[in-house]
Parts: structure tokens; C-alpha cells; sequence
């Protein structure tokens, strides 16, 4: 690359230079101009903190990284410390769903999800003897609480025995003021080797649920118990309003109607009348399968031939034990990444604004300063 | 008061003020815009304390002005005139060629964007070390040196001094890469 050459640059710049001959009248215009507005002394205020970049960037970078921790942590700890913060702290119950794995052995003492918390009249309970009690508070008062409740169980049998167990079942059913909803069965042959399993689904008032799985773990030997509850008041509240609305204003199309006199409005103001009608129609069966599924709790039992279950079952060596705990860490260490990414972007992305808005800021000053 | 602006004045008007010139090619603005930096330094004079030295912090108030007065003054004032005018300096120098070449370095140097001038003025004439313009121009040393070579390049490509053929291998050299 050819550049020119320094010297010659040099030469060239102090020649052109030379020629501007400095007035000497130039400075003492400039001190007296000085003089003249010279304001009453003050310090030019810069804060402190920007004004000594190294350590303006030190503390603006701290506030960024505490921001950060603080706005990752603090969700996390609320999450993970206490799922079930909603319930717990007061108010009434939420309306969304809980659950929870019942211990094996019984339910004595069991009290559903939604059970009130202590010093608080609000809430549903549903006690292992069977009694549902709902009562209102303050928020209440118009509907009470609608909860649904569902639940599993898996049950062994001896060999042999699984219709005698599906018979049991549907008499607790039928005597605890329900009905089986569903019902399937597998029969094994006689042989060793194969075995009789099925499920039945069965529905009771939800004042007899908690009953029920008491009352059904003592058919067999249970190996899994789940009982679910979902609050869904508020759906169902959402649901009448809008029903309730709706026929409000089909109420008004019907007066509109009579007052119609040509044609096209009577067609016009049909065929509102139909939209509402449908929209009307399919709230309402909205509403009546929540009913349903509010008034009947639901359990889903599986009876099971004990060998069936053993077979199923079987139990995992050493090396394979590790293996799969190697496995599922490696997948475990993946979702942890991908849990970090997002706030660590957010952590990023964070520092990289302040950290730029605190170099421009310093610019501009250090720009205005001059 | 102003003894310290007196000082200032005494050390480095000179300087500045053909710096300026050099910048500007205009006598008149680059009274104007020294004289309205110096006011300008005395004014922010606190802030010298935190920077590491005056030389480089004045001629970056000197260039603020200068760029302020190119980009806003200058361009809306009719018939502006460049009073570069190297005649004189033969009166200073028997050698016509020198005077000639100045003369054409001048004409390429004003052709050059304003951010390679000033680089190429601050070191070749203010004789700043690339660190001090880096502060005077606020921009990273770096900078200060790819804006160099290229204002040299550009320089040794104009027509002004490509044209004379027996100038040319004086004014320039190869340089690798």
C-alpha cells in the first residue's frame, strides 16, 4: 500500500503553519472575555458516582447483578418453597387444582385438598367418614363452593379373585348412593402365566367419595392411591352469568320480535334469537356436565391379579438401577440448563443495557463537561 | 484571577490556534473557534482535575469546536474562502519545490473527511502520541491508527500529488500489508 510520507507531512503542515502569524492581541481577549463572565464560583456537580467511571461501572454493575439475582430468585423460592402457597395462606381456596398422593394403608384422618386451613371458617371438607361439609364466607353467598373431586386406585388381588372384587365394588357404589360409570375386564385362562385384570370407574355423591376410596382400598391390597380436587366455582359462577346474560338478551330480541313488522327485520332479529339459542344451549350443557361432575365424584379403580402386578414390576438390578439414574441425571441436567436459559439471558441482556445506558450516560457527561 | 488561563494561553495558543487552522483552512474561524474553546476549557476547568492530562484534554475541546463549527457554522455561511495561501512561505524557504508540495499536500489534506484531518493534523503537526488523540477524539486508539493510514493512503493517492511524477517517489514509500 502506498502511503505518503511522514516527513514530508510534517514539513508540509509546519510550512502551512508558519504562515498564520498569531495576533498577539488574541490572548488578552480571551483573558478579558474570561474575566467578564466569570460566574460566581461553584464546583461543576457531577455525581460522584458517574463522574469516577471505574467505580460508577463497579456499583452499576452490582445493582444490575443483585436485580438479576433478586428478580430470579425470588420467584424460584416462591415456587419451589411452597406449591401450594395459595392454599395455605389465607383466603379461600383457590380455584385451580391440588392434589395429592395418599399414603398407602388407609385414610383415616384424610381430609381432601381444599380442606380449611386452621382459624378459617372457609372452605370445603371431606372427612373419611364421608361427610362433605361446605361452608361460605365472606366471598360466597351466592353460589357455594362446586368442588369436583376424582381419584384413582390400584388394587391386588389374589389370583382368582377379580370379580368378586369388581362385584364388591359395585355394591359400595350402589350402597353409598351411586353408580358404576364404566367397567372393563380382562379374564386370564387358567394357566400360571396369565392373569385377570380390569377397571372400573365408579361414581358416587361427593359427600360419599372420601367414603368410597376408604372403603374401596379395603377390597384388595392397594398399591397406589391418588385422589384429586378441583375448586371450580368459579367457572361454574362464570358460566350461570353468562348464561344469565344471554337470556337476557334473547328476553329482548323476543320483545324486539313482537314489535317487528316487515319481513327482513322478524328474519333479522331469527336469526339472533337462533345465535343466542345455540349460545345458550351449549353454556347450559357446560354448566350441566360441571354439575354432574361437582355433584358425582369419580374413582377410577384397577384390580389387578397379584402376579400380574409382580410381574409388571420387576425390580431393577444394580447396574441397572445406575444406568437409569445416569440416564434420567443426564436428561435432568439438560432441563436444568434450559431452566438457566431463560433468566440467564434475562441476566445478559440486563446487565448489557445497563451497562451500555451507564457507558452513554458517562459519554454525555464527560461530552458536556466540555 | 485568570492566571492559570494566562499561562494556558502563553503554553499552548500558539499551537492551537494553527492547529485549528490547519483543521478549519480558515484564519478568521480558527480564532474564533480557539478563542471560544479556551473560554469554553476555563469554564469546565474543574473537570481537568480528573483527566490524566491538559494537553490532549484542550485540543479535544480545540476539535469539539472545530467539528462544531464544520458541521453547523461554516457550511450555512455563503462564499467561504480557504486563506491558505503558501506563497508566503517562500519568502521563508529558497526551495519553490517545498513551497509547491506543501502547497499540494494542503490542497489533498482539505479534501480529506474532516475525521482524517484532524487525526492526521493532531499528529503530524500537534505532534499528539496516537494515545493523546485517542483522547482528544474520544474514540479508541485503534481507531486513531486505521483513521491514520488511511488519511496517508488517501494522501498518497491524490491527484494533486500523484500528478507530478518526479514528486511522487519523494513523497512516498511501500509499505507492507
Amino acid at each position: 500500500m502506498t502511503m505518503i510520507d511522514e516527513d514530508v507531512l510534517i514539513n508540509a503542515l509546519n510550512d502551512v503553519a508558519d504562515t498564520f502569524v498569531v495576533s498577539s492581541e488574541a490572548p488578552d481577549r480571551i483573558v478579558a472575555e474570561a474575566a467578564a463572565n466569570e460566574p460566581p464560583r461553584r464546583s461543576h456537580h457531577v455525581p460522584t458516582v458517574i463522574s469516577q467511571p471505574s467505580r460508577g461501572r463497579a456499583y452499576l454493575v452490582a445493582a444490575a447483578l443483585v436485580a438479576v439475582i433478586a428478580s430470579i430468585s425470588v420467584p424460584l423460592f416462591r415456587s419451589e418453597g411452597n406449591p401450594n402457597r395459595a392454599v395455605v395462606h389465607g383466603g379461600p381456596p383457590p380455584f385451580g387444582t391440588s392434589a395429592q398422593k395418599l399414603p398407602l394403608g388407609g385414610l383415616k384422618g384424610y381430609s381432601a385438598p381444599l380442606a380449611p386451613r386452621p382459624g378459617s371458617q372457609k372452605g370445603t371438607t371431606i372427612t373419611a367418614s364421608g361427610a362433605a361439609t361446605t361452608s361460605t364466607g365472606a366471598t360466597s353467598g351466592v353460589t357455594s363452593q362446586k368442588i369436583e373431586s376424582n381419584g384413582s386406585i390400584a388394587l391386588a388381588v389374589d389370583k382368582g379373585h377379580v370379580g368378586a372384587a369388581f362385584s364388591s365394588l359395585n355394591k359400595l357404589a350402589t350402597s353409598d348412593g351411586g353408580f358404576v360409570a364404566s367397567t372393563q375386564a380382562n379374564a386370564g385362562s387358567p394357566r400360571p402365566d396369565t392373569f385377570s385384570y380390569g377397571t372400573i370407574v365408579l361414581e358416587v355423591p361427593q359427600r360419599n367419595f372420601a367414603r368410597l376410596v376408604a372403603q374401596a382400598q379395603r377390597v384388595g391390597r392397594p398399591t397406589s392411591v391418588s385422589t384429586s380436587s378441583n375448586n371450580v366455582t368459579a367457572q361454574y359462577v362464570d358460566l350461570q352469568a353468562h348464561i344469565s346474560a344471554l337470556v337476557a338478551s334473547r328476553r329482548q330480541y323476543l320483545v324486539i320480535m313482537t314489535k317487528a313488522t316487515t319481513i327482513d327485520g322478524i328474519l333479522a332479529v331469527q336469526s339472533q334469537l337462533d345465535a343466542l339459542q345455540s349460545q345458550i344451549e351449549q353454556l347450559q350443557g357446560q354448566l350441566n356436565v360441571l354439575s354432574h361432575e361437582t355433584t358425582y365424584g369419580a374413582l377410577t379403580i384397577t384390580v389387578s391379579e397379584v402376579g400380574h402386578h409382580a410381574h409388571k414390576a420387576s425390580p431393577l438390578s444394580g447396574f441397572a438401577r445406575a444406568w437409569h439414574d445416569s440416564v434420567k441425571g443426564f436428561f435432568a441436567g439438560f432441563e436444568w440448563l434450559l431452566r438457566l436459559a431463560g433468566p440467564a439471558l434475562f441476566a445478559v441482556l440486563t446487565v448489557g443495557g445497563l451497562w451500555g445506558l451507564a457507558r452513554y450516560v458517562r459519554r454525555a457527561l464527560r461530552r458536556r463537561r466540555i | 484571577m485568570p492566571d492559570d488561563l494566562q499561562v494556558w494561553l502563553a503554553e499552548c495558543y500558539p499551537q492551537s490556534v494553527r492547529t485549528a487552522y490547519l483543521i478549519l483552512g480558515n484564519r478568521l474561524d480558527a480564532e474564533d473557534a480557539v478563542q471560544e474553546s479556551f473560554l469554553r476549557a476555563w469554564k469546565f476547568r474543574d473537570s481537568l482535575s480528573r483527566e490524566s492530562s491538559f494537553k490532549p484534554w484542550l485540543y479535544r475541546v480545540v476539535v469539539n469546536t472545530c467539528n462544531s463549527k464544520l458541521r453547523h457554522d461554516i457550511p450555512r455561511r455563503e462564499g467561504r474562502v480557504n486563506d491558505v495561501n503558501l506563497v508566503d512561505i517562500a519568502t521563508n524557504d529558497d526551495l519553490p519545490g517545498r513551497v509547491a508540495l506543501s502547497n499540494d499536500v494542503m490542497c489533498a489534506l482539505r479534501d480529506l473527511p474532516v475525521h482524517l484531518r484532524v487525526v492526521v493534523v493532531l499528529r503530524y503537526y500537534a505532534d499528539l502520541s496516537e494515545r493523546d488523540i485517542a483522547i482528544a477524539i474520544a474514540r479508541k486508539q485503534g481507531t486513531v491508527k486505521s483513521r491514520l493510514n488511511e488519511a496517508r493512503t488517501r494522501l498518497a493517492l491524490h491527484p494533486a500529488l500523484r500528478t507530478d511524477a518526479s514528486r511522487v517517489p519523494a513523497t512516498s514509500k511501500e509499505v507492507n500489508g
